[in-house]
């Protein structure tokens, strides 16, 4: 596990909810390696926050092995704390205190100096309003704050739940650049969000779970497939053009009034196949593989298509009432 | 040692400990200064006018003639072992009966206004304790300080350490401060102040001091328990007063010795003394007997209620897991 920055086995944890037992967590196997973002998803109440106050040593697995920046938790935990930044949830700090006083009393608790309360509050930029009141902040500025909390110690591993969460576009564009940076200068992001297009375009890799169990890992590209590529073909004739590209050798599906069509390298290949026959497309549109679809299939919020790749829209079904 | 210092950073900035230990001081000052008006010293117009009505009192023919019984008979009168002076002591008119207000008596302060001194101390302090740990769990940032220090023994000493060492500070000053000016108005005015008193006095603001900061710590240890100050304060309340009830209810003999008001009053108090209402006197028709509670007694009590909520406190921050706000 030398390469891997978090490694879980079999993790599991329950919580006792009246009589029941609930499994929040069900023998995940996660697998985080050096370097990079990777996107932690998986639906609501899939045990992604459980997951991640488990590595920070806030709740107790009931099962299963535990290893950060190489170090067995949560026994080995205070020696590594010093290398890890985390927001879990939301920000949380005391209202009744300006967020540069939050920031020094936490800097001081690490043993770090003063001054890196202020060099974190101007990387995210909240120097100007540094010496608000918490309670006064807004919900992006509390964001900001919570990441310029988790930046304070320079941590080689850093974790976020729902960063973007309540911040403004530009706050948003912020945070990812932030986070992109972050990834290239050598610090491992664990970024758990639910909003995949951020996901896609920042993390280099993913680890998708769903009730509690590891449901996908590995990069993006690799798991929404470089084959995947599709062109969305609107023609008057679908029938005729169907025909005709099927016998070119592409693979076709209908989708609405439209025809979605793989195995091509290059979409001038269906026009000129179409337009030998005097067929004129009226759209052409790249379908570029999507992790939100790949996901929603995935984790059966949508149903897996009948053919193509798993992020291809699915086939209308008696069931499908979107 | 820094989590020390950080912890008591925390407590110094939160407005609502700020407002209440300026609310314990000022609380302090105002009795102090009550207590030094309430007993300022005759002036000699009221002491003639008390000479004046006692010398009215004196000439009504009832008390004359209920002084005349007394004489003939004193212990028929006024009970076994009596004399013809008590008679005189107790059935006539003395001026001093007709004076608008006592002299500044230490020994009755320490029972009086001294008392409610350092229980109003205590109960601010316990609130104050109750406020810094209940908004560390309402605001979630117990989480966010666990993920900068994840040794939950050192983050729970250090708070502990924070709030006992700011209510042993604020204790000495407001009670000292009380004391101090008790004592500087006694000298004043010449009213007894030697060193019989002044050592009640010295160990009462010992005993005061210890019960507020040992009071605010096992609040804190409560809250810390709970993760709500709410619920801290509803169980204090409901053990004092409930237990109060129910110890009346109860038909157990000398059920008083167990009720957390008396062992209060047993540590604080010079020596309290407490009735015991229940089936032993009722029984017996010994109702008038008193019984008594020692330091020693109510401070054991004391002492073991604060090492359990203190245990259960640490025992649980340690295993149980934390989640936000």
């Amino acid at each position: 596990m030398s390469d891997l920055v978090v490694e879980t086995r079999g993790l599991r944890k329950t919580f006792r909810d009246g009589t029941h037992r609930i499994t929040a967590v069900d023998g995940l196997d996660l697998s985080v390696e050096r370097g990079g973002v990777h996107g932690f998803l998986g639906p609501n109440g899939s045990g992604k926050t459980t997951t991640i106050r488990m590595l920070l040593g806030l709740a107790t697995p009931d099962a299963g092995e535990v290893h950060v920046l190489g170090q067995q938790l949560p026994g080995r935990l205070p020696e590594v704390i010093g290398r890890i930044g985390a927001v879990v949830e939301h920000p949380q700090f005391a209202p009744d205190l300006s967020g540069r006083r939050n920031l020094q009393l936490l800097a001081r608790t690490a043993g770090l100096p003063r001054q890196r309360a202020d060099e974190v509050l101007e990387e995210v930029g909240l120097a100007r309003r540094g010496r608000g009141r918490y309670r006064r902040y807004s919900y992006g500025m509390k964001q900001r704050l919570g990441l310029a909390a988790a930046l304070l110690k320079q941590p080689d591993l850093l974790i976020l739940d729902e960063p973007m969460n309540g911040l403004d576009p530009a706050g948003i564009n912020d945070v990812r650049e932030l986070v992109v940076r972050l990834g290239e200068s050598g610090v491992t992001v664990l970024l758990s969000s639910h909003v995949l297009s951020e996901v896609q375009q920042v993390c280099s890799s993913v680890s998708i779970i769903a009730e509690g169990s590891l449901l996908a890992s590995g990069k993006v590209a690799d798991l929404l497939g470089e084959s995947t590529a599709q062109t969305r073909v609107g023609v008057s004739d679908t029938r005729q053009a169907t025909l005709l590209l099927t016998a070119a050798g592409f693979s076709v599906t209908p989708d609405g009034d439209d025809l979605l069509v793989q195995g091509h390298d290059h979409p001038e290949e269906i026009t000129r196949a179409l337009a030998a026959h005097d067929l004129y497309v009226t759209e052409l549109t790249a379908v570029r593989p999507d992790l939100e679809s790949f996901f929603l299939v995935l984790t059966g919020h949508r149903p897996r298509p009948t053919t193509g790749p798993i992020d291809a829209p699915a086939a209308p079904t008696d069931q499908d009432d979107s | 040692m820094r989590l020390l210092r950080v912890e008591i950073a925390r407590y110094r900035s939160r407005r609502m400990i700020a407002l209440l230990l300026l609310l314990a001081a000022l609380l302090a000052a105002v009795v102090a200064v009550k207590s030094a008006w309430d007993t300022r010293p005759i002036t000699p117009q009221e002491a003639a006018t008390a000479r004046a009505n006692a010398d009215i009192a004196s000439q009504r023919s009832d008390i004359k003639a209920d002084l005349e019984h007394c004489l003939a008979d004193p212990e028929q009168y006024l009970g076994t072992g009596t004399t013809a002076q008590d008679c005189r002591d107790n059935l006539t008119a003395s001026p001093r009966s007709y004076l608008p207000r006592e002299p500044l008596d230490l020994t009755g302060t320490l029972k009086g206004n001294g008392l409610g001194v350092a229980l109003a101390v205590a109960a601010l302090l316990v609130i104050a304790a109750t406020t810094f740990a209940g908004s560390d769990w309402g605001s979630g940032s117990v989480v966010t300080q666990l993920v900068f220090e994840p040794r939950r023994t050192r983050v729970w000493v250090a708070k502990a350490g924070a709030v006992t060492l700011a209510s042993a500070v604020v204790a000495t000053i407001t009670i000292g401060g009380f004391w101090l000016a008790m004592y500087l108005v006694a000298v004043d005015r010449d009213v007894p102040h030697g060193s019989g008193v002044m050592s009640d006095v010295g160990w009462h603001g010992l005993r005061a001091v210890l019960f507020a900061t040992g009071a605010a710590l096992g609040a804190f240890a409560l809250t810390m328990l709970f993760r709500h100050s709410v619920a801290t304060l509803a169980l204090l309340f409901a053990y004092s007063v409930g237990g109060e009830i129910l110890a009346f209810l109860v038909p157990v003999d000398n059920v008083g010795r167990w009720t957390l008001g008396n062992n209060v009053f047993g540590w604080l108090e010079t020596r309290m003394e407490y009735f015991d209402p229940t089936a032993r006197c009722a029984r017996n028709g010994a109702c008038s007997g008193l019984e008594h509670i020692s330091h020693l007694q109510g401070g054991l009590y004391l002492l073991v209620l604060l090492a359990v909520a203190v245990v259960a406190s640490l025992w649980t921050f340690r295993r149980r897991d934390v989640s936000g706000g």
